[in-house]
C-alpha cells in the first residue's frame, strides 16, 4: 500500500475517524484504523461495533493494499506535522512508514484480515432521506438535549426518527421534557427508528462548512449517514419509543408571548437563587392584564422576583426546573417565543412565535 | 436446545482467541433449530456481518460436532428485551439429563440454602418492610421488576435470612428451579481453583445454567480484580437471560471499590434495599416471635428490658434471649425474676460506667491522629471538625451526657452546636458505611 496526500487532508480525515477507535479492551484491533487502498480510492475505517466511521480520502498517487494501525497514535502524529507538507504513507510487513520532508517514522500495525467486516445498507430496500446539512445540524441540536442517558431505558437514549401526516420528525425525551422538530415535509416513505444519541453526536462532530447535503438511509437494523467524504454506519436502538403525540397537551388557556432573551435573563437571575435546590425550581406566574413574574422559590440565599411586561391571556402559575427552561430557551430560534400551559400540573409548551416546526415541552415540578 | 448451544459455544471458545470469543460469540443465543434451519440471535447488526463472513464455517462445524444437522443458518438481531422472552421459551424445553445432573452436582459443593430460613419466620417491621415487599414480588415473578435485588445493611440484621428465604420460597414454588446461594468468598476461591485447573469455562457455564443466583457478603470482593471481572460477566449473561440475581452487602454498591464502575451502577439498577436497625417496637416484636418459635415463656416486661438494653443488631438480640431462656431453664426461675435479681444483667450496659469522658476524647483524638487539645476547640478544618462531632456523638450515645456538658468537654460554644454535630453524625451514619466502621473501631478502642 502506498499513498501520497497533503497533511491537512489526512489530518482532517484521521480526526473524523479516530474518535470512535477507543476503549474496547477485549478486541485490541478496534483501537486501530483500517487503511484500505483500491484503485485510487482510499478509505479510512474505524468501528466500536456499535457504529463505524468511514472517511473517503481523495489522493493523487496510490498503490493498492490494506493495513491497520493504532488510530490515536497516527492521528496525533500527523496532526503534529507542519501544515503544507506532502505525506507519503507506505506499508510493508505489517509496518507503516510515514515520511514527510525531513520527518520520518515507522508505526507497527496489524494485518487487515483481523479487522471486523462492516455491515452494509441494502440499497434496494433502504429508505432514504436527503436534507441540508446546516438544517440537519440545527434540528438535531434542538432535540438531542432532551434525550436521556439512563441505560436502563434504552428507548430514551436516542433520537426518534418518525413519519406521520407525510412529515419526517425527530423527537427525544428523558421523561421530564420532550423536544420534537419536524424536519422534512412531503415525505412518501414511512419509518419509525431510534438512532443512538452517541451516533448522532459523532455525525454532528463530522460536519464542517464545506458540506452541503446529508443523506440518511435506514434499513431494518441499521442507519447510515453520508455527508461529504464521511460515512457513519450505526446500529439502531431496538426498543419502542413512547407515543409522544399524546403527551403534548392540546387545550392550554394560559398563553404568554415574550421576548426570548428577556425571559432567558430573568430565568438566569431566578436560577441563581434556586441553585441550592436539587431541581433548581423556579415559579412562573401570569398576572392580568400584562405581567409575567418569574421568581425563585424562597431559599436560604434570599429571594428574587422579576416582573416582565408581556401579553397574557389568563392568570395562573407553574413550577419549573430552571435548567430545563434555560436549555429550551437556548435552542429556540426566533426573537419572540410563545409559552402555553393549562394549569400547574400539566406540562408547559414552548415554541417559536412564527415557525411551528419545533415544539419543546417541560413537565412541571411539584411545589 | 439451550444447553446444546452452550456446548457449541464451549467448542468454539477453544478454537478462537479469548478476545474474539468475548466480542463475537459470548452473547449469542440459539433461537430456532427446526429441521436444520438454524437461527442464531446476536446483539447487533455489526456482529452479524462478521459472524457470517469470518466465522460461519467454524459455527457449522461446531454444530455438526454436537449432532445438530445444518441446512441453513440465519442470524437475527435482537435487543435484550426480546431475548428475555425468547430464552424463556427455549428454556422450557426439556434439557438433556446429562447436563441436568452435572449442574446439580456442582451446586451441592457450595453452601446451600438452609430450610430454617423462611419468609414466614422473618419478622417484618418498619425497619425492613420495603425490602420484604420487594422480596415477595421477586417470589411472585422472579427476574422481572427487582432484578438485580440489592440488599444492604449492617451485620446481624437479617440479610442472609431474607435472601435465603427468597431462595427457599422460589424452590418450594418450583422444585426444578436451579438456585445457587454462595457467599462471595466461596465464589472467588472456586474461581481461583477453576483457573488453576484450567477449567475457567466450566466455571462460567455452571453459572450460565442457573435460574437464580444469590451472592452473600458482596463487599469482600474488593481488591479481587479478576473475580470482579468474572462476576460482572456472569452477572451480565444472567441478567440478559432474565434470571434473578440477588446480592447482599453491608454497604451500598457505590461504596464498594470495584475496578469497573459499571458493576456498581448495574447492581443498584433496580434500586438498593436496606435493612435498618430495628426500633424499640420492632425489637420487642422480634423477641416475642423468637420466643414463640422456641416455644418458651417470657414476660412482656423481660422482653422490653432486653429490647431496651440491646440496640446493636438482631443477632445480639437473639443471643441474649437464648442466654436468658437457657438460664431460666437451668435455674427454674422466670426470665423476669432473673433480671430482677441481677443474675441476667446485660453485659453491654455494665461497660458504660467504666469509661470517662476524658478517655473518649483521648481515644477519638488518637484515632484521627490529633491531640485532644487540637481536636477540642473551634477549628473549622474539616477533619478536625468531623473528629469533634464524632466525639460529641459518642459522649452522648455511650455516656448519655447532656449536650451542655458535652459542649464544655469539647470546647464548643454552646449546646446547639453539639446538637447539630450529633444530628449530622446520625444522618451520615445512615448512608456512610465507612464512618460506621470507624465509629465501631473507636468504640472497640474505648472499651477494649
Amino acid at each position: 500500500m502506498e499513498i501520497e496526500v497533503t497533511q491537512e487532508k489526512l489530518s482532517k480525515a484521521l480526526n473524523n475517524v479516530s474518535r470512535v477507535a477507543v476503549g474496547k479492551v477485549t478486541l485490541p484491533i478496534l483501537n486501530n484504523v483500517l487503511i484500505r487502498v483500491e484503485k485510487n480510492k482510499i478509505s479510512l475505517v474505524t468501528t466500536n461495533l456499535d457504529m463505524a466511521v468511514v472517511d473517503f480520502l481523495p489522493v493523487s498517487e496510490s498503490k493498492d493494499g490494506t493495513i491497520t494501525v493504532p488510530a490515536r497514535l497516527l492521528a496525533e502524529f500527523i496532526s503534529t506535522l507542519p501544515k503544507g507538507e506532502t505525506i507519503k504513507l507506505s506499508s510493508k510487513d505489517d509496518k507503516i512508514t510515514i515520511s514527510a520532508g525531513k520527518y520520518s517514522s515507522i508505526i507497527n500495525g496489524t494485518p487487515a484480515d483481523d479487522f471486523p467486516e462492516l455491515p452494509e445498507i441494502d440499497e434496494k430496500t433502504a429508505v432514504v432521506f436527503k436534507m441540508g446539512v446546516e438544517e440537519f445540524k440545527n434540528s438535531i441540536n434542538q432535540v438531542i438535549i432532551a434525550s436521556s442517558n439512563d441505560l436502563t431505558r434504552p428507548a430514551l437514549t436516542g433520537v426518534y426518527f418518525n413519519t406521520y401526516d407525510n412529515i419526517l420528525a425527530v423527537a427525544s425525551t428523558d421523561g421530564y421534557r420532550l423536544a420534537e422538530k419536524k424536519i422534512i415535509k412531503n415525505v412518501q416513505s414511512e419509518i419509525n427508528v431510534i438512532v443512538p444519541t452517541a451516533t448522532l453526536q459523532e455525525v454532528l462532530r463530522a460536519i464542517n462548512e464545506d458540506m452541503e447535503e446529508i443523506e440518511i438511509s435506514f434499513n431494518e437494523d441499521l442507519v447510515r449517514f453520508r455527508l461529504g467524504e464521511v460515512e457513519i454506519i450505526s446500529k439502531i436502538i431496538d426498543a419502542s419509543f413512547p407515543d409522544y403525540q399524546k403527551l403534548i397537551p392540546k387545550d392550554n388557556n394560559i398563553k404568554i408571548t415574550i421576548d426570548r432573551e428577556e425571559l432567558t435573563r430573568v430565568t438566569k437571575l431566578a436560577a441563581l437563587f434556586a441553585r441550592r435546590s436539587a431541581s433548581g425550581s423556579i415559579i412562573l406566574e401570569t398576572k392580568k392584564p400584562n405581567i409575567l413574574s418569574v421568581r425563585s422559590v424562597a431559599s436560604e440565599l434570599g429571594e428574587n422576583d422579576s416582573n416582565l411586561e408581556t401579553e397574557v391571556t389568563e392568570e395562573g402559575k407553574i413550577n419549573l426546573n430552571s435548567r430545563f427552561l434555560l436549555d429550551a430557551l437556548n435552542v429556540l430560534d426566533e426573537k419572540n417565543i410563545t409559552a402555553e400551559f393549562a394549569n400547574r400540573i400539566s406540562p408547559i409548551i414552548l415554541k417559536d412565535k412564527k415557525s411551528t416546526d419545533y415544539t419543546h415541552i417541560i413537565m412541571p415540578l411539584n411545589q | 436446545m439451550y444447553n446444546v448451544w452452550n456446548n457449541v459455544l464451549a467448542e468454539i471458545e477453544q478454537k478462537v482467541s479469548a478476545a474474539n470469543y468475548t466480542t463475537w460469540f459470548k452473547d449469542t443465543t440459539l433461537l430456532q433449530n427446526e429441521d436444520g434451519n438454524i437461527i442464531i440471535g446476536v446483539k447487533n447488526s455489526f456482529l452479524v456481518k462478521q459472524l457470517r463472513t469470518k466465522f460461519l464455517d467454524l459455527i457449522i462445524n461446531a454444530l455438526k460436532n454436537n449432532d445438530i444437522e445444518v441446512k441453513n443458518i440465519d442470524f437475527e438481531v435482537q435487543s435484550a428485551g426480546k431475548s428475555k422472552v425468547r430464552s424463556r421459551e427455549v428454556l422450557s424445553t426439556p434439557t438433556p439429563i446429562k447436563n441436568h445432573l452435572k449442574s446439580h452436582q456442582t451446586t451441592t459443593s457450595h453452601q446451600t440454602l438452609k430450610p430454617e430460613y423462611t419468609m414466614e419466620n422473618f419478622i417484618v417491621g418498619s425497619n425492613n418492610d420495603l425490602a420484604v415487599a420487594a422480596a415477595k414480588s421477586i417470589i411472585d415473578a422472579p427476574g422481572t421488576r427487582f432484578n438485580p435485588f440489592f440488599l444492604y445493611g449492617g451485620p446481624g440484621l437479617g440479610k442472609t435470612h431474607l435472601v435465603q428465604a427468597i431462595g427457599n420460597a422460589l424452590l418450594s414454588k418450583n422444585p426444578d428451579y436451579k438456585i445457587l446461594y454462595t457467599p462471595i468468598s466461596d465464589f472467588y476461591s472456586d474461581f481461583i481453583d477453576s483457573v488453576r485447573k484450567g477449567k475457567g469455562n466450566e466455571f462460567h457455564n455452571k453459572f450460565q445454567k442457573l435460574d437464580c443466583l444469590i451472592i452473600d457478603d458482596f463487599q469482600f470482593i474488593v481488591n479481587k480484580e479478576k473475580s470482579q471481572e468474572e462476576f460482572f460477566n456472569i452477572f451480565n449473561s444472567l441478567y440478559q437471560l432474565g434470571k434473578q440475581i440477588i446480592v447482599t452487602s453491608d454497604r451500598l454498591p457505590n461504596q464498594i471499590k470495584t475496578v469497573d464502575e459499571r458493576l456498581s451502577t448495574r447492581l443498584a439498577m433496580a434500586g438498593a434495599f436496606d435493612l435498618q436497625l430495628p426500633k424499640f417496637e420492632d425489637r420487642c416484636a422480634i423477641l416475642r416471635a423468637k420466643a414463640e418459635l422456641l416455644d418458651a415463656e417470657i414476660e412482656d416486661e423481660a422482653i422490653e428490658y432486653i429490647a431496651e438494653n440491646i440496640s446493636t443488631n438482631i443477632r445480639d438480640l437473639e443471643g441474649e434471649l437464648s442466654t436468658i431462656l437457657l438460664m431460666s431453664d437451668v435455674r427454674h426461675m422466670t426470665p423476669l425474676e432473673l433480671i430482677r435479681n441481677g443474675s441476667a444483667t446485660i453485659n453491654r450496659s455494665s461497660k458504660h460506667h467504666t469509661v470517662s469522658s476524658k478517655q473518649v476524647v483521648e481515644k477519638v483524638a488518637h484515632y484521627y491522629n490529633l491531640t485532644p487539645k487540637e481536636m477540642c476547640g473551634k477549628s473549622r478544618v474539616a477533619n478536625i471538625k468531623n473528629a469533634r462531632q464524632i466525639t460529641m456523638y459518642l459522649l452522648s450515645k455511650e455516656l448519655s451526657m447532656s449536650t451542655t456538658k458535652i459542649a464544655a468537654e469539647v470546647g464548643v460554644k454552646d449546646h446547639t452546636t453539639v446538637m447539630h454535630g450529633i444530628g449530622k453524625i446520625e444522618k451520615d451514619l445512615k448512608i456512610n458505611f465507612i464512618l460506621r466502621d470507624q465509629i465501631e473501631e473507636i468504640k472497640e478502642k474505648i472499651y477494649g
